[in-house]
């Protein structure tokens, strides 16, 4: 897939991550990638890694289509730890690992992770999204689900390709972009803004 | 007709080393993106000054292949340019934010641009 995109010369802000410091009021923050649960923080939380599996095992030819389907341990069970997404993995799918069945998975790229500033010295960590503009953690969070439509792409003219391995690695999906923005208008506007523009 | 030829080949020669994109990075083995990440893992990327209407330091994110930020500052001689190394990574990092009032606030009268508490960090590649 080509995708001819103006090379946006928007800035983005992100926020130093302001829900860690209000974490006493507020859930953590849960992202499904790669159909397990990865929480934002850093420690200290129970439900962070796909490898907590609570009640997954199934006995060789008892009722494991039954839980890999939608049925005991799947997606209709909503109560118990209340978040739709910690039963898509305590409930049916991962456990059936441990048994030989083959989890229902949904790709193995993130389908949404954050970026974070790096480095030993830092007094204070940011996350790079939500981008422009940061929101309050009571209302809600955006999550792009496409690589290639992530804003920071848009920051400079450049080829990116993105892969997707599905079914355990005998499919992929490769996606080839090139951002870049209109030549003669970018040259036209390098002219007027180096050139032609007085300074002031 | 060798002659023409020549010249011929010396034309498209020259067109197609013009056409060409010239404005390649000699730095095959990467060693700048070592440096940066060097050089941030030993600095920090924000100053001491919050970005009032966050009350945080303000990351803002600029192209990854920017090199270098400016500071403007009162005083003579005081407007410098420092490499730009900070680049945000796929690491989730500790600690997160700091409580409210651990950053100064911005002066009345700033008399830096890192006193408004907005600093440049690359995006990711």
């Amino acid at each position: 897939m080509r995708i001819i995109r103006f090379l946006f010369a928007t800035m983005v802000a992100a926020n130093a991550f302001s829900s860690a410091a209000r974490s006493a009021d507020v859930e953590p923050v849960e992202y499904i990638v790669s159909s397990q649960i990865v929480s934002d923080e850093v420690t200290g939380s129970n439900t962070s890694g796909g490898e907590s599996i609570s009640g997954g095992s199934c006995a060789p030819g008892s009722a494991c289509a039954n839980r890999n389907g939608l049925g005991v341990g799947g997606v209709g069970r909503l109560a118990g730890t209340g978040a739709f997404a910690s039963d898509l993995v305590q409930g049916g799918f991962a456990g059936d690992i441990t048994s030989g069945c083959v989890p229902r998975t949904y790709g193995y790229p993130d389908l949404f992770y954050n970026f974070y500033t790096q480095g030993n010295c830092n007094a204070t960590n940011a996350q790079m999204y939500i981008s422009p503009v940061p929101v309050p953690p009571n209302v809600g969070h955006t999550f792009y689900t496409y690589q290639p439509f992530m804003p920071h792409e848009m920051l400079y003219w450049h080829k990116d390709r993105f892969h997707n391995y599905y079914d355990g690695g005998r499919g992929m999906n490769h996606t080839k972009v090139h951002y870049f923005g209109p030549p003669v208008r970018q040259a036209a506007s390098n002219f007027y803004w180096n050139k032609l523009r007085i300074p002031r | 007709m060798k002659r023409y030829l020549l010249s011929v080949l010396a034309v498209v020669a020259m067109a197609t080393g013009a056409a060409a994109p010239t404005a390649k990075a000699a730095d095959p083995y990467a060693a700048t993106q070592l440096w940066s990440n060097q050089m941030a893992a030993q600095r920090a990327w924000h100053g001491n000054y919050a970005y009032l209407p966050y009350g945080q330091p303000t990351a803002l994110v600029v192209p990854p292949n920017v090199h270098s930020r400016q500071t403007l500052s009162w005083g003579v001689s005081q407007n410098l340019m420092y490499p730009l190394n900070h680049q945000f990574g796929r690491n989730a990092t500790a600690p997160g934010a700091l409580p409210a009032g651990s950053f100064q606030a911005t002066p009345h009268w700033p008399s830096h641009t890192d006193q408004f508490g907005v600093y440049y960090v690359r995006g990711p590649w």
